[in-house]
Protein backbone atom coordinates (compact mmCIF):
# COMPACT_ATOMS: atom_id res chain seq x y z
CA UNK A 1 0.00 0.00 0.00
CA UNK A 2 2.70 2.51 0.87
CA UNK A 3 4.89 1.63 -1.92
CA UNK A 4 1.51 2.28 -4.60
CA UNK A 5 1.06 5.66 -2.53
CA UNK A 6 4.27 6.67 -3.02
CA UNK A 7 4.95 6.09 -6.56
CA UNK A 8 6.36 9.59 -8.00
CA UNK A 9 4.81 8.86 -10.96
CA UNK A 10 1.08 8.25 -10.23
CA UNK A 11 1.45 11.23 -8.15
CA UNK A 12 2.86 13.33 -11.10
CA UNK A 13 -0.04 12.59 -13.09
CA UNK A 14 -2.83 13.26 -10.51
CA UNK A 15 -1.22 16.20 -9.41
CA UNK A 16 0.07 18.03 -12.70
CA UNK A 17 -2.87 19.09 -15.13
CA UNK A 18 -4.56 20.81 -12.13
CA UNK A 19 -1.63 22.71 -10.69
CA UNK A 20 -0.25 23.27 -14.29
CA UNK A 21 -2.83 24.96 -15.06
CA UNK A 22 -3.25 26.71 -11.87
CA UNK A 23 0.48 28.26 -12.19
CA UNK A 24 -0.11 29.07 -15.66
CA UNK A 25 -3.65 30.74 -15.10
CA UNK A 26 -3.57 32.44 -11.77
CA UNK A 27 0.12 32.15 -10.24
CA UNK A 28 1.78 33.04 -13.74
CA UNK A 29 -0.50 35.98 -14.78
CA UNK A 30 0.41 37.57 -11.14
CA UNK A 31 4.29 37.63 -12.03
CA UNK A 32 3.31 38.95 -15.83
CA UNK A 33 1.51 41.93 -13.72
CA UNK A 34 4.59 43.00 -11.42
CA UNK A 35 6.71 43.12 -14.86
CA UNK A 36 4.18 45.06 -16.44
CA UNK A 37 3.50 47.31 -13.42
CA UNK A 38 7.13 48.68 -14.10
CA UNK A 39 6.46 49.59 -17.61
CA UNK A 40 4.21 52.79 -18.82
CA UNK A 41 3.32 50.08 -21.59
CA UNK A 42 -0.50 51.50 -23.04
CA UNK A 43 -1.79 48.48 -24.21
CA UNK A 44 -0.23 49.32 -27.59
CA UNK A 45 3.36 49.23 -29.33
CA UNK A 46 6.55 50.39 -27.63
CA UNK A 47 7.24 50.85 -24.04
CA UNK A 48 9.89 52.03 -21.63
CA UNK A 49 10.56 50.66 -17.55
CA UNK A 50 9.99 53.17 -15.25
CA UNK A 51 10.83 51.30 -12.35
CA UNK A 52 8.84 51.38 -8.85
CA UNK A 53 7.08 54.43 -10.56
CA UNK A 54 3.36 53.07 -11.14
CA UNK A 55 3.74 51.64 -7.76
CA UNK A 56 4.62 54.84 -5.64
CA UNK A 57 1.98 56.33 -7.57
CA UNK A 58 -0.87 54.31 -6.86
CA UNK A 59 0.34 54.27 -3.08
CA UNK A 60 1.00 57.98 -2.51
CA UNK A 61 -0.90 59.92 -5.10
CA UNK A 62 -3.67 58.49 -6.53
CA UNK A 63 -7.10 59.17 -4.71
CA UNK A 64 -9.12 57.22 -6.54
CA UNK A 65 -7.41 54.41 -5.58
CA UNK A 66 -7.85 55.41 -1.37
CA UNK A 67 -11.39 56.38 -3.00
CA UNK A 68 -11.77 52.59 -3.78
CA UNK A 69 -10.46 51.01 -0.91
CA UNK A 70 -13.00 53.45 1.06
CA UNK A 71 -15.79 52.32 -0.63
CA UNK A 72 -14.93 48.97 0.02
CA UNK A 73 -14.46 49.52 3.77
CA UNK A 74 -18.25 50.89 3.52
CA UNK A 75 -19.15 48.29 2.02
CA UNK A 76 -17.68 46.04 5.10
CA UNK A 77 -19.09 48.48 7.96
CA UNK A 78 -22.78 48.30 5.80
CA UNK A 79 -22.65 44.26 5.54
CA UNK A 80 -20.91 43.35 9.04
CA UNK A 81 -23.32 45.86 10.78
CA UNK A 82 -26.24 45.44 8.88
CA UNK A 83 -26.68 42.64 6.51
CA UNK A 84 -25.11 39.84 9.34
CA UNK A 85 -27.04 40.63 12.59
CA UNK A 86 -30.17 40.91 10.24
CA UNK A 87 -29.05 37.45 8.73
CA UNK A 88 -28.88 35.80 12.12
CA UNK A 89 -31.70 37.05 13.24
CA UNK A 90 -33.37 35.51 10.67
CA UNK A 91 -32.17 32.13 10.59
CA UNK A 92 -32.90 31.98 14.06
CA UNK A 93 -36.72 33.24 13.04
CA UNK A 94 -36.32 30.30 10.28
CA UNK A 95 -35.82 27.66 12.33
CA UNK A 96 -38.68 28.22 14.32
CA UNK A 97 -40.96 28.28 11.23
CA UNK A 98 -41.65 24.51 11.54
CA UNK A 99 -42.59 23.25 7.81
CA UNK A 100 -42.00 26.28 6.08
CA UNK A 101 -38.19 26.32 7.16
CA UNK A 102 -36.87 24.75 4.08
CA UNK A 103 -39.38 27.55 1.90
CA UNK A 104 -38.13 30.27 3.50
CA UNK A 105 -34.16 29.04 3.05
CA UNK A 106 -35.35 28.42 -0.33
CA UNK A 107 -36.48 32.19 -0.73
CA UNK A 108 -33.69 33.84 1.16
CA UNK A 109 -31.54 32.36 -1.08
CA UNK A 110 -32.55 33.02 -4.32
CA UNK A 111 -31.14 36.09 -5.46
CA UNK A 112 -27.81 34.97 -4.78
CA UNK A 113 -27.63 32.36 -7.65
CA UNK A 114 -29.28 35.18 -10.08
CA UNK A 115 -26.41 36.26 -12.40
CA UNK A 116 -24.91 39.35 -11.65
CA UNK A 117 -25.69 40.62 -15.04
CA UNK A 118 -29.07 39.96 -14.58
CA UNK A 119 -30.00 41.82 -10.64
CA UNK A 120 -27.20 44.91 -11.74
CA UNK A 121 -29.36 45.62 -14.88
CA UNK A 122 -32.45 44.71 -13.03
CA UNK A 123 -31.48 47.41 -10.27
CA UNK A 124 -30.96 49.81 -12.99
CA UNK A 125 -34.01 49.57 -13.64
CA UNK A 126 -35.25 49.49 -9.74
CA UNK A 127 -33.38 52.68 -9.40
CA UNK A 128 -33.98 54.24 -13.12
CA UNK A 129 -35.68 57.92 -12.32
CA UNK A 130 -38.59 57.69 -14.85
CA UNK A 131 -40.23 54.08 -15.03
CA UNK A 132 -38.05 52.80 -11.87
CA UNK A 133 -40.63 51.00 -9.80
CA UNK A 134 -38.73 52.45 -6.79
CA UNK A 135 -39.31 56.25 -7.41
CA UNK A 136 -42.83 54.81 -8.18
CA UNK A 137 -43.38 53.11 -4.64
CA UNK A 138 -42.13 56.29 -3.01
CA UNK A 139 -44.83 57.99 -4.79
CA UNK A 140 -47.82 55.53 -3.86
CA UNK A 141 -46.42 55.93 -0.02
CA UNK A 142 -46.94 59.58 0.10
CA UNK A 143 -43.02 59.91 0.20
CA UNK A 144 -42.71 61.68 -3.01
CA UNK A 145 -40.01 63.82 -1.39
CA UNK A 146 -37.84 60.95 -1.12
CA UNK A 147 -37.86 60.46 -4.99
CA UNK A 148 -34.40 61.13 -6.94
CA UNK A 149 -31.31 59.94 -9.10
CA UNK A 150 -30.68 56.95 -7.25
CA UNK A 151 -27.59 56.49 -9.09
CA UNK A 152 -27.19 59.76 -10.87
CA UNK A 153 -26.34 61.68 -7.49
CA UNK A 154 -22.94 61.16 -6.05
CA UNK A 155 -23.57 61.68 -3.02
CA UNK A 156 -26.25 58.95 -3.16
CA UNK A 157 -25.43 56.75 -5.56
CA UNK A 158 -22.41 54.59 -3.40
CA UNK A 159 -25.73 53.73 -0.59
CA UNK A 160 -27.88 52.35 -3.49
CA UNK A 161 -24.58 50.14 -5.02
CA UNK A 162 -23.66 49.22 -1.03
CA UNK A 163 -27.79 48.13 -1.12
CA UNK A 164 -27.73 45.87 -4.11
CA UNK A 165 -24.67 44.31 -2.95
CA UNK A 166 -26.06 43.27 0.51
CA UNK A 167 -29.91 42.35 -0.95
CA UNK A 168 -28.04 39.92 -3.76
CA UNK A 169 -25.56 38.72 -0.56
CA UNK A 170 -28.27 38.70 2.22
CA UNK A 171 -29.22 34.34 1.39
CA UNK A 172 -25.73 33.78 1.25
CA UNK A 173 -24.91 35.33 4.87
CA UNK A 174 -28.23 33.88 5.98
CA UNK A 175 -27.35 30.53 4.93
CA UNK A 176 -24.29 30.15 7.06
CA UNK A 177 -25.31 31.24 10.32
CA UNK A 178 -28.15 28.87 9.43
CA UNK A 179 -25.86 25.94 8.99
CA UNK A 180 -24.08 27.03 11.94
CA UNK A 181 -27.59 27.15 14.21
CA UNK A 182 -27.62 23.42 12.94
CA UNK A 183 -24.91 22.29 14.28
CA UNK A 184 -25.66 23.29 17.86
CA UNK A 185 -27.11 20.70 19.72
CA UNK A 186 -30.87 20.12 20.47
CA UNK A 187 -30.11 19.34 23.98
CA UNK A 188 -28.66 22.65 25.05
CA UNK A 189 -31.45 24.64 24.26
CA UNK A 190 -33.71 22.25 26.18
CA UNK A 191 -31.03 22.07 28.71
CA UNK A 192 -31.38 26.50 28.72
CA UNK A 193 -34.88 25.97 28.72
CA UNK A 194 -34.91 23.75 32.42
CA UNK A 195 -32.79 26.11 33.71
CA UNK A 196 -35.07 28.77 32.92
CA UNK A 197 -33.79 31.01 30.62
CA UNK A 198 -36.24 32.67 28.36
CA UNK A 199 -35.63 32.81 24.52
CA UNK A 200 -34.10 36.08 24.52
CA UNK A 201 -31.69 35.30 27.28
CA UNK A 202 -31.20 31.83 24.84
CA UNK A 203 -30.20 33.36 22.09
CA UNK A 204 -28.50 35.98 23.22
CA UNK A 205 -26.31 34.50 25.94
CA UNK A 206 -26.05 30.87 24.59
CA UNK A 207 -26.85 30.46 20.68
CA UNK A 208 -25.15 33.61 19.43
CA UNK A 209 -21.72 33.24 21.65
CA UNK A 210 -22.23 29.43 20.16
CA UNK A 211 -22.66 30.69 16.66
CA UNK A 212 -18.93 32.65 16.73
CA UNK A 213 -16.88 30.32 14.84
CA UNK A 214 -19.45 30.65 11.74
CA UNK A 215 -19.47 34.14 12.99
CA UNK A 216 -15.73 34.11 12.55
CA UNK A 217 -16.03 32.07 9.16
CA UNK A 218 -18.57 34.41 7.86
CA UNK A 219 -16.51 38.32 8.42
CA UNK A 220 -13.37 36.70 6.99
CA UNK A 221 -15.52 35.58 3.76
CA UNK A 222 -17.42 39.05 4.09
CA UNK A 223 -14.25 40.92 3.75
CA UNK A 224 -12.78 39.41 0.94
CA UNK A 225 -15.88 39.62 -1.13
CA UNK A 226 -16.31 43.18 -0.15
CA UNK A 227 -12.81 44.14 -1.69
CA UNK A 228 -13.05 41.61 -4.41
CA UNK A 229 -16.59 43.71 -5.31
CA UNK A 230 -16.47 44.33 -8.99
CA UNK A 231 -19.18 42.72 -11.36
CA UNK A 232 -22.17 44.97 -9.81
CA UNK A 233 -19.88 48.41 -9.88
CA UNK A 234 -19.38 47.70 -13.11
CA UNK A 235 -22.55 47.09 -14.63
CA UNK A 236 -24.42 49.60 -12.50
CA UNK A 237 -22.30 52.45 -12.27
CA UNK A 238 -18.88 51.68 -13.94
CA UNK A 239 -17.02 53.81 -10.75
CA UNK A 240 -19.11 56.40 -11.68
CA UNK A 241 -20.96 59.54 -10.99
CA UNK A 242 -17.05 60.85 -10.77
CA UNK A 243 -15.09 58.22 -8.99
CA UNK A 244 -18.04 58.25 -6.17
CA UNK A 245 -18.65 54.16 -6.50
CA UNK A 246 -15.25 53.06 -7.50
CA UNK A 247 -13.52 49.84 -6.16
CA UNK A 248 -10.50 48.47 -6.78
CA UNK A 249 -11.34 45.96 -9.70
CA UNK A 250 -13.07 48.48 -11.97
CA UNK A 251 -10.81 50.85 -11.31
CA UNK A 252 -7.76 49.04 -12.43
CA UNK A 253 -10.19 47.65 -15.03
CA UNK A 254 -11.02 51.12 -16.48
CA UNK A 255 -7.19 52.26 -16.18
CA UNK A 256 -6.23 49.69 -18.28
CA UNK A 257 -8.75 49.70 -20.86
CA UNK A 258 -10.84 52.55 -20.99
CA UNK A 259 -7.49 55.31 -20.17
CA UNK A 260 -4.84 52.99 -21.79
CA UNK A 261 -2.82 53.47 -19.09
CA UNK A 262 -2.05 49.53 -19.29
CA UNK A 263 1.28 49.57 -16.75
CA UNK A 264 -0.48 51.46 -14.19
CA UNK A 265 -3.66 49.17 -13.85
CA UNK A 266 -1.13 46.01 -13.92
CA UNK A 267 1.04 48.08 -10.70
CA UNK A 268 -2.66 48.68 -9.53
CA UNK A 269 -3.63 44.86 -10.09
CA UNK A 270 -0.29 43.82 -8.20
CA UNK A 271 -0.72 45.80 -4.99
CA UNK A 272 -4.88 44.52 -4.93
CA UNK A 273 -3.38 41.13 -4.72
CA UNK A 274 -0.89 41.97 -2.11
CA UNK A 275 -3.88 43.98 -0.05
CA UNK A 276 -5.93 40.61 -0.19
CA UNK A 277 -3.48 38.43 1.05
CA UNK A 278 -1.97 40.67 3.84
CA UNK A 279 -5.80 41.09 5.12
CA UNK A 280 -6.24 37.39 4.87
CA UNK A 281 -3.29 36.97 6.71
CA UNK A 282 -4.13 39.45 9.84
CA UNK A 283 -7.88 37.86 9.43
CA UNK A 284 -6.57 34.34 10.79
CA UNK A 285 -4.71 35.47 12.92
CA UNK A 286 -7.18 38.25 15.04
CA UNK A 287 -10.00 35.32 14.17
CA UNK A 288 -7.75 32.44 15.43
CA UNK A 289 -8.94 32.22 18.84
CA UNK A 290 -11.99 32.00 20.68
CA UNK A 291 -13.43 29.06 19.60
CA UNK A 292 -16.69 27.73 20.97
CA UNK A 293 -16.72 24.86 22.91
CA UNK A 294 -19.84 22.15 23.41
CA UNK B 1 -39.30 18.41 19.98
CA UNK B 2 -39.70 15.95 17.59
CA UNK B 3 -43.57 17.20 16.93
CA UNK B 4 -43.06 19.82 14.53
CA UNK B 5 -45.45 22.99 16.33
CA UNK B 6 -47.34 25.19 14.43
CA UNK B 7 -45.08 28.72 13.98
CA UNK B 8 -46.64 31.55 15.52
CA UNK B 9 -49.06 34.03 12.77
CA UNK B 10 -47.12 36.57 13.93
CA UNK B 11 -43.26 35.00 12.60
CA UNK B 12 -45.12 33.90 9.74
CA UNK B 13 -46.08 37.37 8.30
CA UNK B 14 -42.89 38.53 9.75
CA UNK B 15 -40.83 35.25 7.37
CA UNK B 16 -43.46 36.24 4.09
CA UNK B 17 -43.40 39.93 4.58
CA UNK B 18 -39.31 39.86 4.39
CA UNK B 19 -38.92 36.75 1.69
CA UNK B 20 -41.64 38.98 -0.28
CA UNK B 21 -39.23 41.88 0.16
CA UNK B 22 -36.39 40.09 -1.06
CA UNK B 23 -38.08 38.59 -3.92
CA UNK B 24 -39.85 42.17 -4.89
CA UNK B 25 -37.43 43.21 -7.93
CA UNK B 26 -37.88 39.83 -9.10
CA UNK B 27 -41.45 39.96 -9.41
CA UNK B 28 -41.27 43.10 -10.83
CA UNK B 29 -38.99 41.86 -13.65
CA UNK B 30 -41.27 39.06 -14.28
CA UNK B 31 -44.87 41.10 -14.78
CA UNK B 32 -42.91 43.94 -16.52
CA UNK B 33 -41.91 41.88 -19.29
CA UNK B 34 -45.19 41.01 -20.43
CA UNK B 35 -45.40 44.37 -20.80
CA UNK B 36 -45.99 46.67 -24.02
CA UNK B 37 -42.62 49.25 -23.72
CA UNK B 38 -45.09 52.17 -23.63
CA UNK B 39 -46.80 50.66 -20.49
CA UNK B 40 -43.48 51.01 -18.26
CA UNK B 41 -44.58 54.74 -17.42
CA UNK B 42 -47.64 54.18 -15.89
CA UNK B 43 -47.92 54.76 -11.87
CA UNK B 44 -48.46 51.25 -11.32
CA UNK B 45 -46.10 49.10 -9.04
CA UNK B 46 -47.20 46.02 -10.31
CA UNK B 47 -49.48 45.63 -13.19
CA UNK B 48 -51.52 42.75 -14.74
CA UNK B 49 -51.02 43.19 -18.87
CA UNK B 50 -53.36 43.95 -21.06
CA UNK B 51 -52.65 41.57 -23.15
CA UNK B 52 -49.87 39.38 -22.34
CA UNK B 53 -46.55 41.00 -24.61
CA UNK B 54 -45.35 37.49 -25.89
CA UNK B 55 -43.90 39.50 -28.48
CA UNK B 56 -41.70 40.52 -26.32
CA UNK B 57 -39.65 37.11 -25.61
CA UNK B 58 -39.85 36.92 -29.39
CA UNK B 59 -37.70 39.96 -29.95
CA UNK B 60 -35.98 39.24 -26.48
CA UNK B 61 -35.14 35.81 -28.82
CA UNK B 62 -33.94 37.42 -31.86
CA UNK B 63 -32.45 40.47 -31.22
CA UNK B 64 -30.07 38.99 -28.52
CA UNK B 65 -29.23 35.78 -30.11
CA UNK B 66 -30.54 34.11 -27.33
CA UNK B 67 -30.17 30.72 -29.06
CA UNK B 68 -26.35 31.15 -30.02
CA UNK B 69 -25.27 32.65 -26.89
CA UNK B 70 -27.12 30.08 -24.76
CA UNK B 71 -25.30 27.04 -27.10
CA UNK B 72 -21.81 29.18 -26.49
CA UNK B 73 -22.48 29.23 -22.05
CA UNK B 74 -23.31 25.65 -22.55
CA UNK B 75 -20.56 24.45 -24.23
CA UNK B 76 -17.47 26.30 -22.11
CA UNK B 77 -19.69 25.96 -18.65
CA UNK B 78 -19.73 22.21 -19.11
CA UNK B 79 -16.34 21.26 -20.48
CA UNK B 80 -15.36 23.74 -17.24
CA UNK B 81 -17.48 22.02 -14.59
CA UNK B 82 -16.27 18.54 -16.06
CA UNK B 83 -12.49 19.24 -16.18
CA UNK B 84 -13.00 21.36 -12.73
CA UNK B 85 -14.28 18.18 -11.09
CA UNK B 86 -11.96 15.35 -12.54
CA UNK B 87 -9.31 17.30 -11.83
CA UNK B 88 -10.34 18.00 -8.19
CA UNK B 89 -10.80 14.47 -7.79
CA UNK B 90 -7.64 13.35 -8.94
CA UNK B 91 -5.98 16.45 -6.62
CA UNK B 92 -7.90 15.52 -3.87
CA UNK B 93 -7.10 12.22 -3.67
CA UNK B 94 -2.98 12.73 -4.33
CA UNK B 95 -3.11 15.50 -1.35
CA UNK B 96 -5.33 13.06 1.45
CA UNK B 97 -3.83 9.64 0.15
CA UNK B 98 -0.81 9.71 -1.23
CA UNK B 99 2.99 10.01 0.57
CA UNK B 100 4.70 13.11 -1.16
CA UNK B 101 7.12 15.79 0.50
CA UNK B 102 5.93 18.83 -1.65
CA UNK B 103 2.08 17.97 -0.35
CA UNK B 104 1.62 20.43 2.26
CA UNK B 105 3.38 23.16 0.00
CA UNK B 106 1.69 22.48 -3.44
CA UNK B 107 -1.91 21.88 -1.50
CA UNK B 108 -1.01 25.92 0.28
CA UNK B 109 -0.65 26.61 -3.40
CA UNK B 110 -3.81 25.93 -4.55
CA UNK B 111 -5.51 27.21 -1.51
CA UNK B 112 -4.07 30.71 -2.31
CA UNK B 113 -6.14 30.62 -5.20
CA UNK B 114 -9.04 30.98 -3.03
CA UNK B 115 -7.26 34.56 -1.84
CA UNK B 116 -6.52 35.76 -5.38
CA UNK B 117 -9.03 38.06 -6.65
CA UNK B 118 -10.08 37.45 -10.36
CA UNK B 119 -10.12 40.79 -11.35
CA UNK B 120 -6.22 40.76 -10.69
CA UNK B 121 -5.25 38.17 -13.50
CA UNK B 122 -7.51 39.65 -16.28
CA UNK B 123 -4.96 42.34 -17.25
CA UNK B 124 -2.07 40.06 -17.59
CA UNK B 125 -4.15 37.15 -19.36
CA UNK B 126 -5.89 39.70 -21.33
CA UNK B 127 -1.82 40.01 -22.72
CA UNK B 128 -1.03 36.29 -22.27
CA UNK B 129 -3.73 35.39 -24.63
CA UNK B 130 -3.06 37.77 -27.01
CA UNK B 131 -0.07 36.85 -26.82
CA UNK B 132 -0.78 32.80 -27.57
CA UNK B 133 -3.47 34.01 -30.43
CA UNK B 134 -5.98 32.49 -28.14
CA UNK B 135 -8.14 35.76 -27.47
CA UNK B 136 -11.26 35.15 -28.37
CA UNK B 137 -11.52 31.86 -28.30
CA UNK B 138 -13.36 29.48 -26.27
CA UNK B 139 -10.58 28.06 -24.80
CA UNK B 140 -9.36 31.83 -23.13
CA UNK B 141 -12.70 31.08 -20.75
CA UNK B 142 -12.69 27.48 -19.93
CA UNK B 143 -8.54 27.69 -18.86
CA UNK B 144 -9.41 30.73 -16.70
CA UNK B 145 -12.68 29.19 -15.30
CA UNK B 146 -10.95 25.55 -14.58
CA UNK B 147 -8.18 27.07 -12.68
CA UNK B 148 -10.36 29.48 -10.68
CA UNK B 149 -12.63 26.57 -9.76
CA UNK B 150 -10.02 24.22 -8.72
CA UNK B 151 -9.19 25.65 -4.71
CA UNK B 152 -12.73 25.87 -3.99
CA UNK B 153 -13.43 22.15 -5.69
CA UNK B 154 -10.26 20.57 -3.92
CA UNK B 155 -11.01 21.90 -0.54
CA UNK B 156 -14.56 20.38 -0.34
CA UNK B 157 -12.99 17.16 -2.43
CA UNK B 158 -10.18 16.82 0.42
CA UNK B 159 -12.61 17.60 2.75
CA UNK B 160 -15.17 14.40 1.47
CA UNK B 161 -12.22 12.09 1.27
CA UNK B 162 -11.29 12.68 4.53
CA UNK B 163 -14.17 11.20 5.86
CA UNK B 164 -14.22 8.29 3.67
CA UNK B 165 -12.34 4.99 5.30
CA UNK B 166 -9.46 4.13 3.46
CA UNK B 167 -10.36 0.42 4.11
CA UNK B 168 -11.91 -0.40 0.91
CA UNK B 169 -9.23 0.72 -1.48
CA UNK B 170 -6.58 -1.29 0.82
CA UNK B 171 -8.50 -4.30 -0.05
CA UNK B 172 -8.86 -3.48 -3.03
CA UNK B 173 -5.26 -3.42 -3.63
CA UNK B 174 -4.94 -6.26 -2.06
CA UNK B 175 -6.77 -7.96 -4.69
CA UNK B 176 -4.09 -6.29 -7.13
CA UNK B 177 -5.86 -3.05 -8.31
CA UNK B 178 -4.09 -0.11 -9.34
CA UNK B 179 -4.61 3.90 -8.71
CA UNK B 180 -6.16 4.32 -11.58
CA UNK B 181 -8.62 1.54 -10.81
CA UNK B 182 -9.06 2.73 -7.31
CA UNK B 183 -10.05 6.21 -8.57
CA UNK B 184 -12.51 5.26 -11.32
CA UNK B 185 -14.22 2.50 -9.98
CA UNK B 186 -14.21 2.77 -6.14
CA UNK B 187 -13.09 6.67 -5.25
CA UNK B 188 -15.45 7.59 -7.95
CA UNK B 189 -18.66 6.06 -7.13
CA UNK B 190 -18.15 7.50 -3.33
CA UNK B 191 -17.53 10.83 -3.90
CA UNK B 192 -20.43 11.13 -6.04
CA UNK B 193 -22.42 13.41 -3.35
CA UNK B 194 -19.01 16.12 -3.47
CA UNK B 195 -18.67 15.88 -6.96
CA UNK B 196 -22.53 16.62 -7.54
CA UNK B 197 -21.76 19.69 -4.92
CA UNK B 198 -18.68 20.50 -6.99
CA UNK B 199 -20.28 20.75 -10.29
CA UNK B 200 -23.27 22.80 -9.16
CA UNK B 201 -21.49 25.77 -7.45
CA UNK B 202 -19.19 25.83 -10.47
CA UNK B 203 -22.64 25.81 -12.60
CA UNK B 204 -23.58 28.71 -11.03
CA UNK B 205 -20.60 30.48 -10.55
CA UNK B 206 -19.08 30.08 -14.56
CA UNK B 207 -22.73 30.05 -16.37
CA UNK B 208 -23.03 33.49 -14.30
CA UNK B 209 -19.64 34.92 -15.06
CA UNK B 210 -19.50 38.18 -16.65
CA UNK B 211 -15.87 40.25 -16.59
CA UNK B 212 -13.76 37.19 -18.29
CA UNK B 213 -16.20 36.78 -21.07
CA UNK B 214 -16.20 40.73 -20.97
CA UNK B 215 -12.66 40.86 -21.39
CA UNK B 216 -11.09 37.97 -23.11
CA UNK B 217 -13.99 37.83 -26.44
CA UNK B 218 -13.84 40.15 -28.99
CA UNK B 219 -16.03 39.14 -31.48
CA UNK B 220 -19.64 37.52 -31.58
CA UNK B 221 -18.79 34.10 -32.46
CA UNK B 222 -18.37 32.93 -28.72
CA UNK B 223 -19.86 35.26 -26.74
CA UNK B 224 -22.34 33.72 -23.67
CA UNK B 225 -25.74 34.43 -22.17
CA UNK B 226 -25.53 37.56 -20.29
CA UNK B 227 -24.53 39.37 -23.25
CA UNK B 228 -28.13 38.83 -24.29
CA UNK B 229 -28.62 41.68 -22.03
CA UNK B 230 -25.83 44.14 -22.89
CA UNK B 231 -26.90 43.74 -26.60
CA UNK B 232 -30.18 45.60 -25.52
CA UNK B 233 -27.56 48.77 -24.01
CA UNK B 234 -27.11 50.09 -27.39
CA UNK B 235 -29.64 49.54 -30.59
CA UNK B 236 -32.61 48.29 -28.74
CA UNK B 237 -32.50 50.09 -25.54
CA UNK B 238 -35.81 51.40 -25.67
CA UNK B 239 -37.17 48.68 -26.18
CA UNK B 240 -37.63 47.78 -22.19
CA UNK B 241 -40.10 44.91 -22.33
CA UNK B 242 -37.31 42.76 -24.51
CA UNK B 243 -35.08 43.95 -22.42
CA UNK B 244 -36.85 42.50 -19.35
CA UNK B 245 -37.77 39.30 -21.05
CA UNK B 246 -34.44 38.67 -21.87
CA UNK B 247 -32.95 39.03 -18.21
CA UNK B 248 -36.46 36.65 -17.33
CA UNK B 249 -34.83 33.96 -19.53
CA UNK B 250 -31.71 34.28 -18.69
CA UNK B 251 -32.37 34.27 -14.45
CA UNK B 252 -34.41 30.98 -15.15
CA UNK B 253 -31.70 28.38 -16.33
CA UNK B 254 -30.03 29.16 -12.90
CA UNK B 255 -33.51 29.19 -10.67
CA UNK B 256 -34.08 26.06 -11.62
CA UNK B 257 -30.84 24.18 -11.50
CA UNK B 258 -31.28 25.71 -7.97
CA UNK B 259 -34.74 25.05 -7.29
CA UNK B 260 -33.81 21.22 -7.95
CA UNK B 261 -30.66 20.98 -6.08
CA UNK B 262 -31.56 23.49 -3.25
CA UNK B 263 -29.32 20.79 -0.70
CA UNK B 264 -26.34 19.76 -2.72
CA UNK B 265 -25.76 23.67 -3.03
CA UNK B 266 -26.53 24.63 0.30
CA UNK B 267 -24.01 21.20 1.65
CA UNK B 268 -21.34 23.35 -0.56
CA UNK B 269 -21.58 26.76 -0.33
CA UNK B 270 -21.22 25.98 4.05
CA UNK B 271 -18.80 23.04 3.79
CA UNK B 272 -16.74 25.49 1.26
CA UNK B 273 -16.87 28.04 3.65
CA UNK B 274 -16.43 26.25 6.94
CA UNK B 275 -13.17 24.02 5.83
CA UNK B 276 -11.40 27.48 4.49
Amino acid sequence: MHKLMSNRWTITWLVAPGLTLFLFMVCFPILMSVYYGTTNWTGLGEYQSVGFANYQKVLFDDPIFWRSLWNALLLLLATLLLQHPVAILFAILITRAGRLEKTFRTIFFIPAVISIVVTSKMWVSVFHPSYGVLNKVLEQLGLASLKQDWLGDPSVAIWSLIFVIMWQGFGYALLLYYAGLQGIPKDLYEAAELDGAGKVTLYTRVVVPLLSPMIRVAVIIAVTTCLKQMETVFLMTNGGPGSTTQFLGNYLYKTAFSSSLYGYGNAISVIFVIICLIITVIMNRALKKDVGQF
Amino acid sequence: MERQERPPILLQLLLWLVALLQIFPLVWLVNFSFLKSGEFFGSEILKWPKTFEFANYVNAFTYGSVPKYLVNSFMITAVTIVVAAVFSLMMGYAFTRMEWKLRGLALGLVMLGMIVPIHATLLPNFTLFNNIGLLDHPLSLMLPYIAFSLPISTLIMTGFLETVPRSIEESAVMDGCGVFGLLTRIIFPITKPAIATICIMNFISWWNEFIMANTFLTSDRFKTLPFSIMKFAGQYSSNYGAQFAVMTMIALPTLIIYLLFTEQMARGITAGAVKG
